[in-house]
């Protein structure tokens, strides 16, 4: 009986070890969601916003796609999204997953659109040896150089922003580098607007050229802070400039906490409301004064026998 | 009083109505025992207060979603109970109704204590309590916070006054017959009284004050719960974002105030051995108004819950869908039904508003005034407009902590013991204006 008991107790945490790890080594999404295939084609346009929304929402985890360096995380960590390994699974597969979530994984159902999704795919599909049609991007091949930098060039009357993208040799020649993406970068209130369009990759004179919007407001001269670099770092690590340029549409900047609204500061506050508060304080608490006035008459009044 | 018909025929003479309220003051065994008690608690609940300074409000159960719990439920409870002072001393007196005369001063009662610790009730609310002052010296004139604070202190004041002014003469009684009080006492009495020796231009002077405040605390009673409403009614929140929480609120505070006051007066009655003046009439009249004030909030919930349950608004359908029927449905209905609308049904009879009955019912009632503002505090809170994703597990959820709940225990051991001792140092049943009712000439020595 008693040898009963300890075996049954040994093969149930038997089963209980191997289904927990078997549920964190094996997240397979069902039969039915791997037959979701991709609406949009892998055009380089979609591949580069993909890229986008992907250095936003996952390389902070899953790191740059095919460099393997991902965020070390327990128990499970994060799989490198570039690599064959995982590409070997379906488009369908891989939008559940990014749905679903799992353990440390979030799931990112309400916090993407599902266009962005599909994006964020089409991009991580591109580094599919398998499809022939996404290989053009990774293509060209720079020598190997040092001292990477970019220089700006910007056109005033046309709004045109240059960037030129070149590195030394070891032989000690500046050469230009191609087919690397570029970011164009504007600051605004909040965080930076990118405006480098859809295929900032540089063409064979390492150059990349940006439209800067005609209609964006900047402060009173129409300045604006530019900042271009380098989309992925893992080529050759930071490579930023920065820049002060008269692009923008001058324009007044209003400070919403300078004039009276609900929303200001104490001294800002409506008349209404100031008037409205302090009338009525002054008021109640004038009453209430006015009878404790009266109520230090009272003993007095007791002499006043009529 | 002068100008009153010669002294009627009565079985009440104005000695023994001196002799019956004042003695319970003097001498009540039980009363030093329940007041042991309380402080009993006080002291143990005191000490998870201490822990809550000491660690911070990270020791309840409120997080970054529920950053209101327990404690602002129980601030709009104690509010709403505290109403009951305007209510019953100032628009009822105000009308002249006569039967409130014994038991306008245990509302008035009722309603300090009730205020003051509701005022407390906030600042235990604050993980740094020190910084209450900042209200006052940054508050700013757009914040229902301001507005909330010094209504609350208003309220306060006007009710102490309508709590001992219209004392007065009584005091002066006290300072005459309670020969074998403490000094502190006979201080207290002798300074309070105010030389009152009822002579009539004090008498006329006494009540105009009277009837002012009577007039003013009707505003600023409508204020305060109104504003308490606006807490959270100023939000654009599912289940606040309404136009009605002014009036619901101040509704809801009359049944609940009702309630409490039903309940003191039971055991005032009882344990103060005052049949003859707390009688049937009191609670009969008073379950008739609870069945009024029911109505009319139950008139309130209606408009509340019908009209948007009707149209079943994005954001506003999550929110009364756990309401109606899911995680909240149990305090939801109860306070519904056990809180109003069985307590209608039965009140309505007779019978039921016989002095045991109608304090059992308001205990219920009071249950149910209580569950309710936890169904308005803490549910609309869990859904707010944006998902909630990626945070912890205790995020998503509130569930008041032991501290918490002990130190929401202390607010009402305190409220208690505030109640209690008023009632040992002050008669609870105005001498003077039931002897003025009666036709009994009420004579005040110098
Ligand atoms: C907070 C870190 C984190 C972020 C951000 C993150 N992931 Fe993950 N991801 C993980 C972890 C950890 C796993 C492994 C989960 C497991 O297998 O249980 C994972 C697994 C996955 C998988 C399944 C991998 C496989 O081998 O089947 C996919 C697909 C995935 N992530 C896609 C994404 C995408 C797309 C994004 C951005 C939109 C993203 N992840 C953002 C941590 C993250």
């Amino acid at each position: 009986m008693k040898n009963a008991i300890k075996i049954i107790a040994s093969l149930f945490l038997l089963f209980a070890f191997s289904a927990t790890v078997t549920m964190a080594q094996k997240w397979s999404a069902p039969a039915s969601a791997k037959k979701k295939q991709n609406p949009y084609e892998a055009s380089t346009k979609n591949i580069s916003s993909g890229k986008k929304i992907y250095n936003i929402n996952c390389k902070s985890c899953h790191g740059d796609a095919t460099m393997g360096n991902m965020l070390p995380l327990q128990p499970v960590a994060p799989s490198d999204l570039g690599s064959q390994a995982f590409l070997m699974q379906t488009d369908g597969e891989i939008y559940y997953k990014v749905n679903k979530g799992n353990g440390a994984m979030p799931t990112f159902e309400k916090t993407l659109s599902d266009e962005d999704k599909w994006m964020v795919i089409t991009y991580l599909r591109s580094f599919d040896q398998n499809k022939k049609a996404s290989k053009k991007i990774a293509e060209v091949i720079n020598p190997e150089v040092s001292d990477v930098r970019i220089l700006l060039d910007i056109n005033k009357e046309d709004k045109r922003i240059i960037a030129n993208l070149s590195g030394l040799t070891k032989k000690g020649d500046r050469v230009a580098l191609q087919g690397i993406e570029l970011s164009v970068k504007v600051k605004r209130n909040f965080g930076y607007l990118d405006i480098s369009g859809d295929d900032a990759y540089t063409n064979e004179k390492g150059e990349v050229s940006v439209q800067f919007p005609k209609d964006l407001p900047a402060d009173r001269e129409g300045h604006v802070n530019l900042l271009v670099k380098v989309t992925d770092d893992a080529y050759y690590g930071e490579v930023i400039v920065d820049r002060i340029a008269s692009l923008g549409i001058p324009t007044n900047p209003v400070n919403p906490l300078d004039e009276r609204a609900m929303w200001g500061t104490r001294a800002n506050a409506p008349i209404w409301i100031i008037l409205s508060y302090v009338g009525g304080v002054i008021c109640i608490w004038g009453v209430i004064f006015l009878v404790l006035f009266q109520l230090i008459q009272l003993p007095k009044l007791a002499k006043n026998k009529e | 009083m002068n100008d009153l018909p010669e002294q009627k025929e009565t079985t009440l003479s104005f000695e023994k109505i001196k002799k019956d309220i004042l003695r319970p003051m003097q001498n009540h065994k039980g009363l030093e025992l329940w007041i042991a008690f309380l402080v009993t608690v006080i002291s143990v609940c005191a000490w998870a207060y201490y822990v809550q300074l000491r660690d911070g409000l990270g020791v309840t159960g409120m997080r970054d979603y529920v950053s209101w719990g327990l404690y602002i439920a129980n601030f709009v409870f104690f509010v709403a109970v505290s109403l009951v002072g305007m209510l019953i001393s100032s628009i009822l007196g105000l009308l002249r109704i006569d039967w409130i005369t014994p038991i306008s001063r245990i509302a008035e009662i009722i309603a300090v204590a009730f205020v003051a610790v509701a005022g407390l009730v906030i600042i235990m609310d604050m993980g740094r309590p020190d910084r209450v002052v900042n209200v006052l010296i940054h508050g700013r004139f757009q914040s229902p916070i301001l507005w909330d604070i010094t209504v609350v202190t208003t309220y306060l004041t006007i009710s102490l006054l309508l709590l001992i002014l219209p004392m007065i003469p009584d005091l002066a009684i006290c300072k005459n017959e309670l020969k074998k009080a403490s000094p502190f006492l006979k201080r207290l009495y002798n300074l309070l009284s105010f030389g009152y020796i009822n002579t009539p231009s004090q008498y006329k002077h006494l009540h105009k004050m009277i009837r002012t405040l009577m007039v003013l605390i009707v505003p600023v009673g409508l204020a305060i719960h109104t504003v308490t409403s606006w807490l959270f009614a100023a939000t654009l929140r599912n289940g606040w974002d309404t136009t009605i929480f002014g009036p619901y609120f101040v509704a809801g505070a009359f049944v609940a105030g009702s309630a409490g006051l039903i309940v003191a007066m039971y055991f005032f009655r009882v344990s103060y051995k005052l049949k003859d003046y707390i009688t049937d009439v009191q609670f009969d009249n008073m379950g008739k108004l609870m069945v009024a004030v029911c109505l009319v909030y139950l008139y309130f919930n209606l408009n509340e819950f019908l009209v948007p349950g009707y149209k079943m608004k994005t954001g506003d359908d999550v929110h009364l869908t756990e309401l109606f029927a899911g995680h909240w449905a149990i305090m939801f209905w109860s306070s519904q039904l056990l809180g109003n609308v069985i307590p209608i049904m039965l009140l309505v009879t007779k019978k039921f508003r016989k002095p045991f009955p109608i304090m059992v019912i308001s205990l219920f009632i009071l249950a149910g005034a209580w569950i309710k503002r936890y169904v308005i505090v803490i549910p609309t809170l869990l859904h707010p407009h944006l998902p909630i994703q990626n945070v912890p597990q205790n995020f998503v959820h509130y569930y008041p902590t032991a501290i918490e709940i002990s130190v929401t225990v202390l607010s009402f051991a305190l409220a208690l013991l505030i109640i209690t001792v008023l009632s040992k140092i002050f008669p609870v049943v105005p001498i003077c204006e039931i002897a003025e009712q009666k036709g009994i000439e009420v004579k005040i020595e110098a």
